[in-house]
């Protein structure tokens, strides 16, 4: 009984020290691949990058439950991918390869981008 | 859109055509007299771009005026003839692909419609949903364009090689001719 409620506490524990909705044992790797298969790049650029279609989604992407409910749920310009779709594990993938894409230059060092 | 715009900012200039490639000129370019943007098919019409900057450019030829397009790969594959017209009758236009390998203004379409009835759109033989992609094999517009008397460059996939192109491009532009660069870009 007492071995019961010390695993019911850890397990517990264990749960509070995860954000809520966090992607566990992600891959960006495989996350990448989904990326460019489920057509997010068509948009979004290769890199997350944005452009006139598709908003910046990396670096610093959205909180991962707000990105989720948002490819989920969404009846604006980009269409809703369900489940069937794209797997939880796959999105989940997804935000691991957002999330591990670095921060470009800085616009003010890039000589193109500052000319009058 | 930077690369082309620093070469031509100082020439009496005109964009012909941007074909659909989300009016970055326009976003990028200042423009500050009535020809320096020369509009669009106003219905999304594919194809409409190459054989407009071509009249455009005859029309800028007669005010010695600069013609410039943005070349969208899509449109070209609807009337490449006029390649042919521009280099017979001497047209000066310099042409910049934005190829991004796809009819890329269907790809959402096909997208969305798939995923309302849970399929994926993109069966895995391209980068984009069926029957958008244009690769597999991949055209060569600079091949097709010498072909059809245009002196040209590409397919560039280096930015690093774009400025080189651009600066001679120019030039066979300036002496009366009409030059091709193709560029592999981003999608949008």
């Amino acid at each position: 009984m007492r071995t019961a409620l010390y695993t019911g506490l850890a397990a517990l524990a264990a749960g509070l020290l995860v954000a809520p909705g966090a992607p566990l044992a992600a891959s960006a790797e495989n996350g990448k691949q989904v990326f460019m298969r489920a057509g997010c790049w068509q948009c979004h650029g290769t890199v997350g990058q944005g452009g006139a279609a598709g908003p910046k989604l990396a670096p610093d992407p959205l909180p991962f439950d707000a990105l989720s409910s948002f490819v989920r749920t969404t009846n604006r310009q980009m269409p809703a991918y369900r489940k069937q779709v794209l797997s939880d594990a796959d999105l989940a993938d997804l935000y691991a390869y957002l999330k591990s894409i670095p921060q470009g230059p800085d616009a003010k060092t890039i000589p193109l981008l500052n000319q009058q | 859109m930077t690369r082309p715009w620093a070469r031509i900012k100082d020439l009496d200039w005109s964009l012909v055509t941007s074909g659909n490639v989300s009016n970055w000129p326009k976003r990028l370019w200042a423009m500050e007299r009535y020809y320096q943007w020369l509009g669009g098919p106003g219905g999304y019409g594919v194809g409409y771009g190459a054989p407009a900057a071509v009249g455009a450019a005859l029309a800028n030829r007669a005010e010695g005026r600069f013609s410039v397009s943005i070349q969208s790969d899509g449109d070209l594959m609807y009337a490449p003839g006029v390649l042919w017209t521009a280099a017979r009758h001497r047209i000066p236009l310099l042409s910049v692909m934005h190829n991004n390998r796809a009819y890329h203004q269907e790809v959402m379409h096909v997208q969305r419609l798939a995923d309302r009835r849970d399929r994926v759109a993109d069966l895995g033989h391209d980068r984009c949903p069926i029957g958008t992609a244009i690769e597999n094999p991949d055209p060569d517009y600079a091949k097709l364009a010498a072909s059809l008397g245009w002196w040209s460059a590409g397919p560039i996939k280096d930015p690093n090689e774009l400025a080189g192109a651009l600066e001679y491009a120019v030039e066979v532009v300036q002496a009366g001719e009409p030059a091709l660069v193709d560029v592999w870009t981003q999608p949008r």
